[in-house]
């Protein structure tokens, strides 16, 4: 167990943290505007990675016309779940709100299951991503740099629009106070579609690298990254976009390597690490989930 | 001041009911601002002052009566649509953005004006409030009270509006700061904006407007010219501590 075996997984674990860290940053901005954990974002995920995956094999679009649609799929999925699961509840509490977005969740799953089975379907990756080059010893793929940049790229872009533009000042307002925005004049439920519009954007191209990069997709597919984003996101500081985008990519990397150090019989044991994480954040602060000052960096 | 006469009114209230829930806090209330005024609610903890700003504002909505801003049926409006059609509101307890830096809450304040407008507005409002423009990054959470309420009050100002509504802009601030403020209302007051205040300190209160009215158990019990009230045996005994 030498460090160039450890920086090897570090980066086998990129991509992984790529995607872990747009879910973590789509459920901040959701939970910051709506006090909200949405669960059925990782269906969100799913259905972006399902529209490619079909977009490419049964419509034979190039991927980046597959990763749009996708991306048009998911925003649809995340407005509608806003328009007719979240915002008939709204102010009726936290557990309301924790049950709404659960049954959301299982509800959609289920309902791909039943359209699809619940076998994987492959999902094909382009020629001129299965690239491979070495450092010395170390090898990367080109799919893990290219997820990786793109992240780190979308996460900037987010962060400064966040930061400088009026509408994310205003979801910053709002998510502090709802009700003082609405009395300076803001618009609240279209400043929550707006975030769950960014948020289920992210989670789309989380789910497309998340096709790519595993090679197929299924059903239950969004379940496990759904958690580890939102742990992520707990992470961070909730409403805290770089926190949760950092925790996304320490969460991806920590799974890894916990996978890695055990011997391989124990590799399907990869999610129990977020579970161990999160055993540990609920122990150190019990209300760690549900209370935190929401204020987005 | 002889604002009170012959000008347009610029905010009626009649026969308002209105509550939370089944709870209703509001009896038979009717009031009425005319343009330039300031006028002044009075009342102890609890009888329904704030109540009658929120369904102004539309965010409780009266269960009957009719709300009227400039000549137009506000009842049913959402909040953000009564705030654009030109209301500035300071809220009880300030209510800053405390996790935006001063420019933001401003910025906040101006949502419904165009950029331009923004720009120019944030001049004139730091002028009337220079420690804010002192503290344009810092954040909301760490200004002191005084400076809290003078942000509140300028973030209500952004949008230039034609009612400017305070609820206790002088709760928990030492005398010398509330007077400060007052002065600033007087001042804003004199540049056009029609001011309707909630107000405690019933002495500095009635000094500044023209009209108030005295609120209890959610009814208007008084409502005269703010000097005449100041003269009143009942308001002086019950609100100013005089004998
Ligand atoms: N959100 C609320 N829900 C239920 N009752 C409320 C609410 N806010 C205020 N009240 C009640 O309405 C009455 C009037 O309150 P309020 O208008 O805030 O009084 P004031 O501003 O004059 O001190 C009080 O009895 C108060 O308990
Ligand atoms: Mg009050």
């Amino acid at each position: 167990m030498d460090l160039t075996y450890i920086f090897q997984q570090v980066l086998n674990a990129l991509s992984l943290g790529s995607m872990l860290a747009l879910l973590a940053v789509g459920y901040t901005m959701i939970y910051g505007v709506l006090g909200l954990i949405n669960f059925a974002h990782g269906e969100v995920f799913m259905i972006g990675a399902f529209t490619a995956m079909y977009a490419i094999t049964g419509l034979g679009f190039p991927l980046p016309i597959a990763l749009i649609l996708a991306i048009i799929a998911s925003v649809l999925a995340g407005v509608l779940l806003e328009r007719f699961c979240y915002r008939p509840v709204q102010g009726s509490g936290d557990i309301t709100l924790f049950i709404t977005s659960l049954a959301a969740s299982i509800g959609i799953r289920s309902l791909f299951v039943m359209l699809f089975g619940s076998r994987s379907m492959q999902f094909p990756m382009p020629k001129y991503l299965q690239g491979i080059r070495f450092w010395g010893d170390i090898l990367i793929t080109d799919l893990n740099l290219i997820i990786f940049v793109f992240t780190v790229i979308i996460t900037l872009i987010l962060s400064f629009f966040i930061k400088n533009t009026k509408l994310g000042i205003a979801m910053r307002g709002v998510s502090y106070n709802k009700q003082t925005a609405e009395a300076m004049g803001i618009n609240s439920t279209s400043i929550i579609v707006a975030t769950f519009v960014i948020g289920s954007a992210l989670a789309a191209v989380a789910g497309v690298a998340w096709g790519l990069q595993y090679g197929n997709v299924r059903p239950a597919m969004g379940y496990h990254p759904g958690i580890s984003g939102f742990i992520a996101a707990v992470l961070g500081g909730i409403g805290n976009i770089s926190g949760a985008a950092i925790s996304g990519f320490l969460l991806g990397v920590g799974q890894v390597l916990f996978v890695a150090f055990l011997p391989s019989v124990y590799s399907g044991f990869r999610p129990l690490f977020v579970w161990i994480v999160l055993f540990i954040i609920l122990f150190y602060k019990p209300t760690g989930l549900f209370r935190s000052n929401i204020k987005w960096e | 001041m002889a604002k009170d006469s012959n000008n347009k009114n610029l905010l009626t209230l009649e026969n308002i009911e209105s509550g939370y829930g089944k709870v209703k806090v509001l009896h038979n209330v009717s009031l009425k601002i005319k343009e330039g005024q300031i006028v002044t609610i009075v009342g102890a903890n609890g009888v329904g002052k704030s109540t009658t700003i929120k369904t102004i504002l539309g965010l409780i909505k009266p269960s009957s009566g009719q709300i009227k801003f400039k000549n137009e049926l506000i009842n049913s409006l959402e909040t953000y649509k009564i705030i654009a059609k030109g209301i500035g509101y300071s809220p009880e307890g300030r209510e800053v953005f405390g996790n935006l830096n001063v420019y933001e809450n401003l910025r906040i304040g101006a949502y419904t004006v165009s950029k331009d407008d923004f720009t120019k507005r944030l001049e004139e409002v730091y002028q009337l409030f220079p420690r804010l423009k002192e503290r344009k990054n810092q954040e909301a959470s760490s200004l002191s009270g005084g400076e809290q309420q003078m942000l509140a009050i300028a973030r209500a100002l952004m949008q230039d509006p034609d009612l400017l509504i305070l609820d206790e802009p002088s709760l928990g601030l030492a005398p010398i700061i509330a007077e400060e403020i007052f002065n600033r209302l007087a001042e804003i007051n004199q540049m056009g904006t029609t001011i309707l205040l909630i107000e405690q300190n019933v002495n500095l209160a009635l000094h500044l407007s023209d009209h108030a009215y005295v609120m209890e158990k959610g009814k208007f019990v008084l409502d005269e010219k703010a000097s005449i009230l100041a003269q009143n045996d009942y308001v002086k005994k019950t609100y100013m501590g005089i004998a």
